[in-house]
């Protein structure tokens, strides 16, 4: 790691006036979960860090209104034990505490865990850091070096969303809640504020699988909010990974539904661990939407999740693991309509 | 003590070579005379390196006022600028709970802190646990239980286990285990660990 | 004379531990202390043709680059990934990681092998092993179970990572590091540095976990030594997680086939069985250990050995807890199982009608064990008489599949010899000054305990001391001798004291505590220094234990040989649709001789289940054959046991002395604790799937 510069930003005006006067060599840093981290492994190599962590109101947690607001700075601890988020949107805090140890929680803030960066080991081990050096070639650290998860030790890889260039899956739990609830991110950048719906925050890998997000340069994630609706009530976030606890998803999903007894009337299915984004399923939803849920029927819609996944070496399980997943995670949903 | 840094500072400025697999290594503060050397050594003032940030903070009920490398993680800054060793070093990447400390009352992985982020605020590590010569009811229910075997994870288990149940989350033996999760003990002394939270908490909850 | 049970008291180190101030090696802090950092090679073979360390040197806060050539450690040649090229040192950790990662080097590479799979890897063979007629037992054979089992490459991964402190005062080195064999540093730092006894000093007074990892001497120690004898200030090195992946040692993969013969009756006749295992050449983890302790386990009268190795192109694999007895008794309890159901009969008795008498690898008796006990106990307090014995029997309401599983485990019970000094004090104090290294396994309190159940003393200021060299020569702590060893020398010792004082006190000793007797004789202290053997052993043991030669022995004594046994039981359920698996329960029970300390002896048990578990389960370090090195080297992605993974843990110890190996009765089971929970939880998966898993870990993507 480099010497570099560290200032606390008072404003978020103030945080992106800075950024853009470090010409691209700033970051900003809140909780330091990833981003810190990165740069332990020589992945990051920031001259400025801009703490946003400190800026006045930015960790604001609003459930008054029509809308769920959860400011960018908000810590994961604090929004996962929000009454209204825990009572009655499952999904959301169930997929922050399932995301990381209580001490991450307590750092890591919910505005930066929509940039958590993958966790593929290709990328992460072959940077050049102390820990192991450039070893492995990696299209999303070194555009254009190829991608050694291919052909490679894949097991924890994507099996949707997936390129010629990248496999890396992406990491998140509270992105893949937030994809099923349809929430907008809110930011702040050079050009002023910008809403975008978290459908259109990720991005494929294709040729260019460096760009994982759809944020212009000096761009700041300020709010997260969310639509209030009943299908909060009856929603889970299902994880499925290699031990019970602290470890990332082989498979999960996050499901939200609106029911009529028995009968689904709105479902909203989201994935992760098994895509290159966080993966919203309209197919799996339509499988189950006017039916009458059964567990035969929650697998059917499970599958057609991946009726388009394609598996590598080791990970072709990942197809049968996820939808199961799913099929669980409607059940339990299903299980908590008032 | 400016001195001394400078001189560091000096002495690395070496001429750029490309040593052969079979050439020499470089030594640069070889280049101190003796006596000086021996001098810096009884100084032993610390030189910090990169660039440098004050931090001023509340550590232990202490104030720690000290100008740092912006670079350094709050575990660095205890473990290497205060005697506080206890807090240990396991990963050093967030992956095994080892340097648990409180932030302001909550645990946090020092080791991912930024040394800078802790300016104006509060640090308990576990030697600010006891009250003098009295344990924290966690630390006793920890020796009661035989909740360690090495020791090593033992300071970030027992700062976890305290905010299990100061936050409230010691209500079930599935409850506790899952917020003890990120603290990673490689003896195995999870079922001493489980014990020992419901012991003590117990006693806190009074 | 095998002694009473002991009473138990609480580990002794355990405040110092609580409160944070227990001292590891990385802890030790020096007024101008430096700190280093190792570059670790990017090849996995080949040669250094050029490093450049000037950017490491113009890094602000680099104080000294040591490169290739200038440590005889720091070679060209390089013969795995991340062997270290460079050392860095400065003023701040982050000033040489920094330095570290400026330095860059031009390689010439050269082709490797991996791993034992990849093209042109050839097995080496070793010696083997034949006991009674195989062959005809297998012509016999009514029935015949076979099977090849691997279990994988697995790290150590103790929490606390290899840290040095380096210090040189007047021409005297002083290290400091977390190390379960210290005179083995000590030996090599006195020939590496042309030093003389009274020149060297290494502690190691706590150590964060060893599990086999920390018993060779390491590469570190004499870089930081060298270092801080050029710079002329103590240097400190913590090696990051990643780089100890790949330059500590390992347990290598190894893969066992093996074939059972029973007779028409169902008596266990005959094993033929045969591993291969990755090892580097000249490696320091035999092959021709694997079959030793597991062919004592049962009766069974004919076994045919073979071994071999598979030489690879990475750093040296060693011993790791539960050493070759723990895949190759994944092997043999597997088959155990397997054949206990095609013969129909319950795995606990089949195993309870096949007690050992013998040791057929050395020819004779075993000495008097409990084995049966441990199994018929465990089952009880299991419930095993619950268990429907067809596979695929036993769910939950919700479906969930439920399996029971059982197997046991086997560990040789070796010595050493070793002294001790203990004075007992009128002022109050009692000073033991002992051998070895506390790891975490309690070897501190199980010597306290001797003395405080054997003497009436002060008990909380009673001072147990080992883990330093300048206190006298100290044991290699490994293969589980380290307690047994000391546990009979401190009991001499107290039975000396005790001796010594009747002589002292004569017919009518003064009232008091023993300080107090003391005071009332005038005599400010007594103090006995003892010297131990392990059976069949003669002085010279003992001019080895001084000198640093090989002064342990066994588990084959002269005219019998001594073993630790254990059993272990697990429930394991399988979520009806994710087949995510889970263990709920387990019950472990061991023969481990007279238990000293039986509050740290339960917690070693409950550890060994752990590890059991997270090595069945859990653990394996995966190599890309493409590049060498160890993809997943963090402990993210090296997957250990968290707390949430275990369930109930009910453990116990049979607690009967041994009467042969010592005075106590005691026997290791620091190895021992962690073998038969990987069977157990593989024979529980086939108890609930009717799936026979032969590979280890297991994971949900075996089950699905």
């Amino acid at each position: 790691m480099r010497a570099l510069s560290y200032t606390v930003a008072p404003s978020a005006e103030a945080a992106v006036a800075r950024f853009a006067a470090a010409q691209g060599s700033a970051r900003y840093i809140a909780g330091g979960t990833n981003l810190y981290d990165l740069m332990k492994l020589g992945i990051e190599h920031p001259a400025h860090l801009i703490d946003v962590s400190r800026i006045d109101g930015m960790d604001a947690i609003e459930t008054d209104g029509d809308i769920l607001r959860f400011g960018g700075r908000a810590l994961m601890t604090d929004v996962a034990y929000t009454p209204v988020v825990r009572d009655q949107y499952p999904v959301l805090s169930e997929s922050l505490l399932k995301a990381a140890s209580q001490q991450l929680r307590n750092m890591a803030t919910v505005g930066g865990n929509l940039l958590q960066r993958t966790r593929c080991m290709y990328f992460r081990n072959g940077a050049g850091s102390t820990s192991m050096v450039g070893v492995y070639p990696c299209n999303k650290r070194e555009p254009g070096s190829g991608c050694s998860a291919i052909g490679g030790l894949d097991r924890t890889h994507a099996v949707l969303g997936t390129s010629e260039a990248c496999t890396a899956v992406a990491p998140g739990d509270w992105p893949v809640a937030l994809m099923a609830m349809d929430a907008t991110i809110e930011m702040l950048g050079p050009e002023g504020p910008r809403n975008l719906p978290i459908a259109e925050f990720y991005r494929l890998p294709g040729d260019t699988p460096h760009r994982e997000f759809n944020l212009h340069p000096g761009e700041l994630v300020t709010a997260i909010t969310v639509r209030k609706t009943p299908a909060g009530r009856a929603s889970t976030y299902h994880k499925i990974r290699d031990r019970e606890s602290y470890a990332f998803a082989l498979a999960s999903a996050a499901v939200a539904l609106e029911m009529d007894g028995a009968t689904v009337r709105t479902a909203r299915i989201a994935l992760g661990g098994v895509a290159t984004t966080p993966w919203r399923s309209r197919a799996a939803e339509a499988i189950v939407t006017g039916s009458p849920l059964t567990p035969e029927l929650a697998l059917r819609a499970g599958r057609a999740a991946f009726a388009d996944a394609r598996g590598g070496q080791h990970n072709a399980f990942k197809i049968e693991l996820g939808a199961r997943v799913i099929a669980d995670a409607l059940i339990i949903a299903a299980e908590r309509r008032a | 003590m400016e001195d001394e840094r400078s001189e560091t500072t000096q002495t690395c400025g070496v001429t750029r070579r490309v040593v052969l697999a079979s050439g020499a290594g470089a030594a640069a503060a070889s280049i101190l005379p003796l006596e000086q050397r021996a001098q810096a050594q009884q100084q032993f003032a610390r030189a910090e390196t990169g660039q440098t940030v004050q931090v001023s903070a509340n550590v232990n009920g202490r104030p720690v006022i000290l100008e740092i490398d912006s670079r350094a993680s709050l575990l660095d800054l205890l473990r290497e600028r205060r005697e506080l060793t206890g807090t240990k070093k396991g990963c050093d990447h967030g992956q095994c709970g080892a340097c648990t400390v409180h932030l302001d009352g909550r645990p946090v992985s020092s080791c991912l802190t930024l040394a800078a982020k802790i300016d104006g605020r509060q640090v308990t590590t576990i030697e600010g646990l006891a009250e003098g010569a009295d344990l924290h009811p966690m630390q006793q229910a920890f020796i009661d239980n035989d909740a360690l075997q090495c020791g090593y994870c033992t300071p970030g288990q027992i700062m976890s286990a305290v905010a299990c149940v100061t936050g409230g989350h010691a209500t079930s033996p599935d409850a506790i285990r899952e917020f003890m999760s990120g603290n990673i003990c490689r003896c195995g002394a999870y079922v001493g660990i489980l014990a020992a939270v419901q012991q003590a908490a117990k006693v806190m909850e009074g | 004379m095998p002694t009473q049970a002991f009473s138990e008291i609480a580990r002794v180190d355990a405040r110092d531990k609580v409160l944070g101030r227990a001292q590891y090696g990385a802890d030790v802090k020096k007024p101008g202390m430096l700190y280093a950092m190792l570059v670790p090679a990017t090849i996995a073979k080949g040669k250094v043709s050029a490093l450049d360390v000037a950017p490491a040197m113009e890094t602000p806060g680099v104080v000294q680059v040591l490169g290739i050539g200038d440590f005889p450690a720091l070679r060209a040649e390089i013969s795995y990934r991340g062997q270290p090229t460079a050392l860095v040192v400065a003023e701040t950790v982050e000033a040489a990681i920094e330095g570290a990662e400026a330095v860059t080097a031009v390689y010439e590479t050269a082709p490797y092998i991996p791993l034992m799979t990849s093209p042109g890897a050839q097995r080496v063979d070793a010696e083997g092993f034949n006991a009674g007629d195989v062959d005809r037992a297998f012509q016999n054979a009514a029935t015949i179970v076979e099977g090849i089992f691997e279990t994988p490459t697995q790290h150590h991964n103790a929490m606390e990572l290899f840290g040095t402190v380096a210090e040189w005062t007047d021409g005297r080195l002083t290290v400091y590091e977390g190390c379960q064999n210290l005179d083995a540093v000590k030996a090599a730092l006195m020939k590496a540095f042309e030093l003389s006894l009274d020149q060297i000093a290494v502690k190691s007074e706590q150590v964060g976990g060893g599990f086999g990892q920390k018993s060779p001497p390491k590469m570190q120690t004499f870089l930081v030594a060298h270092a801080a004898r050029l710079i002329r200030r103590p240097v400190k090195l913590v090696t990051p997680r990643g780089q100890l992946f790949h330059i500590a040692n390992y347990r290598p993969r190894s893969v066992h086939t093996i074939r059972l013969a029973a007779s028409a009756e169902g008596r266990l006749q005959a094993i033929i069985y045969d591993v291969v295992q990755e090892n580097i050449p000249d490696g320091g983890f035999r092959s021709t250990g694997y079959h030793e302790d597991i062919a004592r386990l049962y009766a069974i009268e004919n076994f045919r050995a073979t071994a071999g190795d598979i030489h690879i192109d990475r750093q040296m694999p060693r011993h790791t807890r539960g050493t070759h007895p723990f895949p190759a008794g994944f092997a043999l309890e597997s088959v155990i199982d397997e054949m206990a159901y095609k013969l129909g009969k319950d795995p606990v008795e089949l195993r309870l009608e096949h007690e050992a008498k013998n040791d057929i690898i050395a020819g004779q008796p075993l000495s008097p064990h409990f084995l049966n006990d441990c199994l018929r106990e465990g089952a009880s307090r299991f419930g095993w008489s619950r268990r429907l014995p067809e596979p695929g029997s036993m769910r939950l309401a919700d479906g969930t599949l439920v399996g029971l599983g059982v197997a046991c485990g086997i560990f040789g019970a070796s010595m050493s010899a070793s002294e001790a000094t203990l004075r007992v004090r009128a002022d109050g104090t009692t000073r033991m000054i002992s051998s070895g290294h506390e790891m975490g396994q309690g070897i501190l309190t199980a010597i306290a305990n001797v003395i405080i159940q054997g003497l009436d003393i002060n008990p909380d200021r009673l001072e147990v001391l080992l883990g330093d060299t300048t206190l006298g020569p100290q044991l290699a702590t490994v293969g589980e001798r380290g307690t047994a060893s000391c546990v009979p020398t401190a009991a001499k010792a107290v039975e000396a004291l005790r001796a010594r004082f009747a002589e002292l006190a004569g017919a009518n000793p003064p009232a008091g505590n023993l300080h107090q007797q003391l005071a009332r004789l005038k005599r400010p202290y007594i103090e006995v220094k003892v010297s131990e053997l392990a059976p069949g052993q003669d002085a010279s043991a003992i001019e080895a234990y001084r000198t640093g030669g090989r002064a342990g022995t066994g588990p084959d004594y002269p005219g019998f040989t001594s073993m630790s046994y254990i059993a272990q039981f697990v429930e394991i359920h399988i979520d009806a649709t994710t087949r995510r698996i889970r263990m709920p329960r387990a019950v472990s029970i061991a023969d481990v001789g007279r238990v000293v300390s039986p509050r740290t002896a339960k917690s070693q048990m409950y550890g060994g289940v752990v590890w059991g578990f997270s090595t069945a389960l859990r653990e394996e370090s995966e190599v890309d054959p493409r590049f060498a090195g160890y993809l997943n080297d963090d402990l993210a992605d090296y997957v250990m046991a968290v707390n949430a993974d275990i369930g109930e843990v009910d453990v116990g110890l049979i607690d009967k002395p041994d009467p042969r190996i010592n005075s106590v009765g005691v026997k290791g089971m620091g190895e021992l604790v962690m073998l038969g929970t990987a069977p157990a939880i593989a024979n529980a998966i086939y108890h609930a799937t009717g799936k026979r898993l032969r590979k280890l870990p297991i994971r949900i993507n075996d089950v699905l």
